[in-house]
């Protein structure tokens, strides 16, 4: 399904503006909205294929868009996001968001970030047995994972971590969504501190060179993304 | 002085008559020791009524009339038996010795009084000097009080920190060296050696005397009269405890400006953090615009767009650091401990200054291959940190030296060290480089931030329970060393 229409949500004109003109140049219809409630209505009616959501808007919580939209949609959500406001980030994230770009962003990256969450395997899609990005290949149905074709051998979190990185590539995921996934069942607390360790570890094993990670990235504050293929590609 | 109360007199004159009238009337029945013990009663009772010299003035007339009218024969100052002229020379001399006793009793009661006086007065100058709601009230009241009370022209104490309109030029000189000195009438200036104003008393006009708080002149106390000022041993006394209340109306004085300019700094400084905060966020969103279309330029090949979005760029780095430094005095940046690894710090920071460098090589050099270094720090502050002096790194050195970063592990403590071959920090300027808005003296105009970066970062650091410092680097250069806490997983290695 190709990027046709996208919605942005914000109520500066410029910033409006500015995403327009990014997308127009690659025959993307861009529909605005100035306010929260507009946003909705606008999604309900246009169906866009991607929502761009500012945070600060003047009627309602960016979060509250949020969760209106993803009641009965399932379209990429990108959040324009001040600097230093990770709380808000990561709640957006949880809330359903699938990334977020920092103000002031560079429209290539914003439109980068938009594609990789536009190309990430859809919500609901048949669960793949095989997943495949760069030199990495997982094969879930015989538990086997591959770099450049040498076996890796993972411990069953690190496993599951990457699994769950790994079929969410391009979607930035959050500590708390990436516990409940990878340690089904149990309490967010004691065990979501030695995430990071955990994730270090894994770096080491799938990466080159763990402190330059082409595959695990980590977005400070807030979580880590799986690269997408193409980012892997053009990264190398 | 003496005064005579001829009143009182005249009272003890009817006593004494009516007394010898009495005694004359039963002069047949009496014996000389009845007379002699009524008229010491009346000596003493006039001493402790009139005091000494009514006594004595009592005592002889009464050994007149005893001679003339009591011992015979009457009407005679002679005596017949000798032995009565024993019984009125001890008379004489018992009356004499009684009216200067009771005089010596009443002259102790009268100055004890008058010193328990004293003492109630300056306790209650002092309370209301103290409770005087205004500091230079109170100073005032003080002034007029020592000048009423000895009557002088004028009295005027001085704060050393306020010797401006002073009338006289050796007032200066007095809160240096903390001697008094006075002016005479003619004009001439004498100096004590001490701050005592004893050797000065006499001829004296002017009278400057020193107010010290412990070995600090905190004021001068200026006496003006228009006659040369003599003080007795009271006023001294009186002068010298109300130069302790002058000491403390003084320190009153400063001390209530102080606290007035505190309060008038803490409001613009709130004033200042509020509208720092207010400014940075407002200029993000014109910022996002102005990059967002010069990276539309850009894309369409014009290079002078791409200035715009670098310096737009730039811009929000300053507006960012502002935004922190207001933050932070406000206390209001959070600050997470959690388990990190340094290489997802070390990542971290290799992305964020990926763009900065242009074709710079920055060398990373990390523990050999072992166990994952773990530390308990806060990710993206400590990013920060790094990103910070990696950026100064590379500000300030020549183009083609590479700048280091190093990891190491030293006990408890990670240790990353950023190295630069730029000119360092001169010794005098080294411990100035981690205060807000310090820039070197020889920074270029355009040389980027508000020289906010070191501060922030060396408070990010402390506040994480870390250090930040900065050594000379051996071969010229400056090394910059983040000390953080490592954390020991000895338990976690072992499940994984």
């Amino acid at each position: 399904m190709p990027l046709e229409t996208v919605l942005i949500i914000d109520d500066e004109p410029q910033i409006r503006r500015a995403v327009r003109h990014a997308f127009e140049d690659d025959r993307i219809r861009v529909v605005e909205a100035a306010n929260g409630r507009d946003g909705v209505d606008r999604a309900a009616a246009e169906r866009p294929d991607l929502i761009i959501l500012d945070l600060g808007l003047p009627d309602l919580a960016g979060i509250e868009v949020c969760r209106e939209i993803r009641k009965w949609s399932d379209a990429p959500i990108v959040v324009l996001s001040a600097r230093d406001s990770d709380d808000e980030k990561v709640a957006l994230l949880d809330a359903g968001a699938d990334d977020y770009v920092t103000k002031p962003f560079s429209t290539p990256e914003l439109k980068a970030r938009a594609r990789a969450v536009h190309r990430r395997v859809p919500r609901g899609a048949s669960i793949e047995t095989r997943l495949a990005i760069g030199d990495i290949v997982m094969d879930l149905a015989a538990r086997v994972i591959t770099r450049q074709g040498e076996p890796v051998h993972l411990t069953p979190i690190e496993w599951e971590l990457c699994r769950v990185l790994m079929s969410h590539a391009g979607k930035t995921l959050t500590h708390r969504q990436l516990f409940r996934e990878v340690w089904t069942g149990r309490a967010f607390g004691d065990a979501q501190q030695y995430l990071r360790v955990y994730v270090g570890n894994l770096r080491r094993k799938l990466e080159t060179d763990p402190v330059r990670p082409k595959y695990i990235r980590t977005e400070p504050g807030v979580g880590y993304r799986f690269a997408t293929h193409g980012e892997v590609e053009s990264s190398s | 002085m003496i005064r005579i109360r001829w009143s009182h007199w005249g009272i003890w004159l009817v006593v004494f008559v009516l007394t010898t009238a009495a005694l004359l009337a039963v002069r047949s029945r009496l014996d000389k020791a009845h007379v002699a013990l009524l008229y010491l009663l009346l000596v003493l009772a006039a001493s402790v009524a009139g005091g000494r010299g009514l006594g004595l003035v009592v005592a002889g007339v009464a050994f007149l009339a005893f001679n003339w009218l009591f011992l015979e024969p009457y009407g005679t100052f002679t005596i017949a038996d000798p032995l009565d002229w024993l019984v009125l020379v001890t008379f004489l001399v018992v009356g004499g010795v009684a009216a200067q006793i009771v005089h010596l009793l009443r002259a102790e009661t009268a100055e004890a009084r008058q010193r328990t006086e004293e003492v109630d007065r300056l306790a209650s100058l002092g309370a209301r000097t103290l409770a005087h709601p205004r500091a230079a009230d109170a100073l005032a009241a003080l002034a007029d009080m020592i000048r009423s009370t000895l009557s002088l022209r004028e009295c005027r104490i001085r704060a050393t920190t306020d010797l401006g309109a002073s009338t006289d030029e050796i007032v200066p000189w007095v809160a240096q060296t903390g001697l008094a000195a006075a002016r005479l009438a003619d004009g001439t200036v004498r100096l004590a050696e001490s701050a005592d104003p004893d050797s000065l008393l006499g001829d004296a006009v002017t009278l400057l005397l020193p107010l010290s708080a412990g070995d600090t002149v905190v004021g001068v106390l200026e006496l003006v009269s228009d006659r040369p000022i003599a003080l007795d041993q009271k006023r001294r006394q009186f002068l010298a405890a109300l130069r302790y209340y002058a000491v403390l109306g003084v320190e009153r004085v400063r001390l209530e400006a102080e606290t007035a300019n505190v309060a008038a700094l803490q409001a613009a400084d709130r004033l200042k953090d509020a509208v720092l905060a207010a400014v940075s966020h407002d200029l993000r969103t014109p910022l996002t615009t102005i990059k967002a279309m010069a990276e539309a330029l850009a894309a369409d090949g014009d290079e002078r767009a791409e200035t715009i979005s670098v310096e737009a760029d730039r811009l929000n780095r300053l507006v960012a650091d502002l935004l922190d430094l207001s933050r932070l005095r406000a206390g209001g940046f959070p600050i997470r401990l959690e388990l990190n690894p340094v290489d997802e710090l070390v990542g971290a920071v290799l992305q964020r200054v990926a763009g900065i460098l242009g074709g710079r090589r920055l060398v990373v050099s990390l523990p050999a291959d072992g166990p994952l270094v773990v530390g308990r720090f806060d990710l993206g502050q400590s990013i920060r940190i790094l990103v910070n002096l990696v950026e100064n790194a590379h500000k300030y050195s020549p183009p083609d030296a590479p700048i280091e970063l190093t990891v190491t592990v030293d006990g408890g403590d990670i240790v990353m060290a950023v190295l630069d071959r730029g000119p360092g920090v001169p010794e005098s300027e080294q411990g100035r480089i981690f205060e807000p808005f310090y820039r070197p003296a020889d920074a270029l105009p355009d040389g980027g931030g508000a020289g906010l970066g070191l501060a922030i970062a060396r408070w990010l650091a402390e506040t994480q329970g870390g250090t930040l410092r900065y050594e000379p680097r051996a071969g010229g250069g400056s090394r910059f060393v983040l000390r953080l806490p490592a954390a020991r997983l000895d338990h976690l290695q072992e499940s994984l």
